[in-house]
C-alpha cells in the first residue's frame, strides 16, 4: 500500500461527519472558541495593538500571546494607530464601574470590582480549552498505551489493568477529583492532572477491546512474522488503526473536563484568582444573583455552547465511524 | 453458575483491598496533617508541643505508614473510621445522620428521571429517524451538556429570586419548628423542588439516550427481523421481543446508578445548602478532616463495588450467555 492511500479511510470518515450539519455547526464554533483561547490576548487588551511612536511602528499587545495579559494600564508613548476589538484586560480594575450592566463600553456588563466579563470570558477560554485539552490528552496517552498492553499481551498484564480500572470506576468520579484538587494546592495543572488520571478509563477499554479484535488480523500476523519486536506492532502498527473509538473518548473527556473544572472553579477549588475563568464568573453570580443577571447569563453560556460543542462533535464522529451507519 | 459466582465475589475481595489501598495512599501524600490544621487554625506558638504529641498520638499520626494502614483497615473492617477532626463525634455517625438527606433527594430524581426518560427512549427507538424524534435527540444530548451548577442558578433567579415562589436554598425554612405536621411536609417539598430538578434532568436524558441505544441495538438482531417477517405488528416486536432483551444493559445501568443515591451530588448538595452527604464529603474536604473524607471515600467506594457485583449477578441470572462465557 501506498503511504497516500492510508489516508482513504479517514477521507469516508470525514465525508460522513460532514454529512450532518449540525456536526459542522459544532466543529466550526469550536475552532472559533479555540481560536478566541489562542488570540485572546489581541482581541482583549486593553494595550494598544498597534502604535505608532517615534521610533516606528510598535505591536504591545502581540507580547502579552505567549503569557498572560496584565491589567496594569500604561502611559503610551506615541499614537494609537489601532485598539484591540475589546480594549479592555481581563485584570484591568475600575472600582468606580462596579458591577455595571451591559453597555457600549462594557458589553457583558462588569464585575464586583469593576473588570470588563467580555474580557475575562475571552480570556477564560484560554484556561478552560488548556485543561480540557491537556487532560484529555493524558487520559488518551494513559488510557492508549495501557489498554494496548492489556489487549496485546493479555493474560497477567490484562488481568492487572483490568482490576486498576475496576479500582478507579469504584470512586464517584467527583469525589475522586475533588479529593485530589482540594487536598493538594488547586491549581490548573492539579486539576488537570486529577482529571487526566480519573477519566483515562474509558479510553482504556474501548482501545483493549479494538486491539483484541485486530490483533489476529492478517496485517498483524504478517508484521510478526517479519520479525517485528512487540513494540513496533503495537505503537506502530495496531495502535494507529484502534485510535478512532480513542479519539472519539477523547472528544467526550474534552467536554466533560471543560465541565467539571467550571464546576470546580465555582466551588472555589478550581483555578485560583485572578485568572480568568468560567466558573469563577459564576461563583461571584451566586453572590449577586438577585440583580446581575450578566454575571449569570453569559458565562453559563459559554460554558454550555462550548462543552455542547465536543459533545456533539464526539457523538456525529462516533456515528461516521461506526460501519452500520 | 457457581464458579463465575465465586470468580466475581473473589475479584470484588481484592478490589476492595484496592480501594482502600488508594484512598489510604492519596490521603497520606497529602501534604500536612490534621495536626498542622491544628496549627494553622491558632497560630503556631500557643499550641504546646504536648498537646500536639498527645493530638498525633490519638490519630495514631506517630507511627510508620504501614502501620496506620493497619490500624485504620483494621477499623474500616469494622466501620470504625476515628473521630472526627471537627467535632470528634465518630466520621461514621456524622455520614449515618447525613445518609437519609442525600438518599430522599437523590432517590426522588432518579425515580423521576427513570419513569420519563425510559419510556422517552422507548419511544425514539419506535420512531428512529422522524423529525420529531431527530429534534428531540438533538435537545436532550444538549441538556447533557448543561452545567448543572448553572441550571441551578438560573432556576433560583427565576423561581425564588424574580417570583419568590420557592426558598432559595437549605432544607427548612426558619419557622420550620413553629409548623404543623402538614405545614412541615409540604415546607420539605417546596425546598426539594429546585435540587430536585436540577438533579433530574441530565440524568434523564442520559435514561432516554441509554434506553434508546440499548434498544437499536436489539433491533438490528436477527431474531427481531424474523419476528417482523412472521407478521408480527410492531408494538408487539417492540415490547415482547425487543424491549425485553434491551432489559439487559438498563440492568448494568441501574447497578451504576444506585451508588450516586448515596454519594449524592456535590455541586448541587453544596449550591442548595442540602445537608446530604456530597455537601458534607465537600465540607469535610475544606476543613481537611481526614477521617470523615476517608469514612465517605471508602464507604462510596465499596456501595458503588457492592451495587456492580449485584448488577453482575442479576445480569447472570436474567442472561444465560453470560454464566458460560463469564466476567471481562
Amino acid at each position: 500500500m501506498k503511504p497516500h492511500e492510508a489516508g482513504a479511510p479517514w477521507r469516508e470518515v470525514w465525508r460522513r461527519f460532514r454529512r450532518s450539519t449540525i456536526a459542522i455547526v459544532a466543529l466550526i464554533y469550536g475552532c472559533m472558541v479555540a481560536l478566541c483561547a489562542i488570540f485572546a490576548p489581541i482581541i482583549a487588551n486593553s494595550k494598544p495593538l498597534i502604535l505608532r511612536t517615534p521610533q516606528g511602528l510598535r505591536f504591545p499587545a502581540v507580547h502579552d500571546l505567549a503569557g498572560e495579559a496584565q491589567g496594569a494600564e500604561e502611559q503610551w508613548e506615541g499614537k494609537v494607530v489601532l485598539r484591540a476589538l475589546v480594549a479592555h484586560s481581563p485584570n484591568e480594575l475600575d472600582l468606580m464601574r462596579r458591577l455595571q450592566p451591559p453597555s457600549s463600553q462594557h458589553r457583558f456588563g462588569t464585575d464586583d470590582v469593576g473588570r470588563d466579563v467580555l474580557t475575562r470570558l475571552i480570556h477564560g477560554a484560554r484556561v478552560s480549552l488548556t485543561v480540557g485539552f491537556l487532560a484529555a490528552a493524558i487520559a488518551l496517552l494513559v488510557g492508549a498505551v495501557l489498554g494496548a498492553i492489556a489487549g496485546f499481551y493479555g493474560g497477567a498484564l490484562d488481568w492487572i489493568v483490568s482490576r486498576v480500572i475496576e479500582i478507579v470506576l469504584c470512586f464517584p468520579f467527583l469525589f475522586l477529583v475533588v479529593a485530589i484538587v482540594g487536598l493538594f494546592r488547586p491549581s490548573m495543572y492539579t486539576i488537570v492532572i486529577a482529571l487526566g488520571i480519573t477519566t483515562w478509563t474509558d479510553t482504556a477499554r474501548y482501545v483493549r477491546g479494538e486491539i483484541l479484535r485486530i490483533r489476529e488480523l492478517e496485517f498483524a500476523h504478517a508484521a510478526r512474522a517479519i520479525g517485528a519486536r512487540d513494540v513496533r506492532i503495537i505503537f506502530r502498527h495496531l495502535l494507529p488503526n484502534a485510535l478512532a473509538p480513542a479519539l472519539v473518548s477523547a472528544n467526550f473527556s474534552m467536554a466533560a473536563a471543560i465541565l467539571t473544572e467550571s464546576s470546580l472553579s465555582f466551588l472555589g477549588i478550581g483555578v485560583p484568582l485572578p485568572a480568568p475563568s468560567w466558573g469563577g464568573i459564576l461563583s461571584l453570580a451566586e453572590q449577586y444573583i438577585d440583580y446581575a443577571w450578566w454575571l449569570v447569563l453569559f458565562p453559563g453560556v459559554a460554558i454550555f455552547t462550548t462543552v455542547a460543542a465536543f459533545n456533539v462533535v464526539g457523538d456525529r464522529l462516533r456515528e461516521a465511524l461506526d460501519p452500520r451507519g | 453458575m457457581t464458579a463465575y459466582l465465586a470468580r466475581r465475589f473473589a475479584y470484588a475481595v481484592l478490589t476492595f483491598f484496592g480501594i482502600t489501598v488508594v484512598t489510604f495512599a492519596l490521603i497520606h501524600s497529602v501534604p500536612g496533617d490534621p495536626v498542622t490544621f491544628y496549627i494553622g487554625k491558632a497560630g503556631p506558638h500557643t499550641i504546646p508541643p504536648a498537646v500536639l504529641a498527645a493530638v498525633r498520638h490519638e490519630y495514631h499520626l506517630d507511627e510508620p505508614l504501614w502501620k496506620q494502614y493497619g490500624w485504620w483497615l483494621r477499623g474500616v473492617m469494622t466501620l470504625d473510621f476515628g473521630p472526627s477532626v471537627i467535632d470528634h463525634q465518630p466520621a461514621m455517625s456524622r455520614i449515618l445522620e447525613k445518609l437519609p438527606n442525600s438518599v430522599v433527594l437523590n432517590g426522588l430524581a432518579f425515580l423521576l428521571a427513570a419513569i420519563t426518560g425510559i419510556p422517552i427512549g422507548l419511544w425514539s427507538a419506535s420512531r428512529s429517524g422522524h423529525l420529531l424524534e431527530r429534534g428531540s435527540s438533538v435537545v436532550f444530548f444538549l441538556l447533557y451538556s448543561l452545567p448543572s451548577f448553572w441550571v441551578a442558578l438560573l432556576l433560583m433567579e427565576l423561581f425564588a429570586v424574580h417570583h419568590n415562589w420557592l426558598p432559595l436554598f437549605g432544607m427548612t425554612s426558619d419557622d420550620y419548628e413553629f409548623r404543623s405536621a402538614i405545614g412541615r411536609m409540604i415546607d420539605r417539598g417546596q425546598h426539594m423542588i429546585l435540587p430536585v430538578l436540577t438533579l433530574t434532568y441530565a440524568q434523564l436524558a442520559f435514561y432516554a439516550r441509554f434506553t434508546k441505544s440499548a434498544l437499536d441495538e436489539v433491533i438490528h438482531q436477527d431474531f427481531i427481523t424474523t419476528a417482523r417477517a412472521k407478521g408480527v405488528s410492531q408494538p408487539a416486536v417492540l415490547w415482547h421481543h425487543a424491549f425485553r432483551n434491551a432489559l439487559l444493559p438498563l440492568i448494568t445501568l441501574l447497578g451504576l446508578t444506585i451508588p450516586y443515591l448515596l454519594s449524592g451530588s456535590v455541586i448541587v448538595e453544596s449550591i442548595f445548602q442540602w445537608d446530604g452527604i456530597g455537601r458534607l464529603y465537600f465540607l469535610s474536604l475544606i476543613s481537611r478532616d481526614y477521617p470523615t473524607v476517608l469514612a465517605l471515600t471508602v464507604v462510596t467506594a465499596v456501595f458503588t463495588l457492592l451495587a456492580s457485583v449485584l448488577a453482575d449477578v442479576l445480569y447472570a441470572v436474567a442472561d444465560p450467555r453470560v454464566r458460560v462465557e463469564g466476567p471481562r
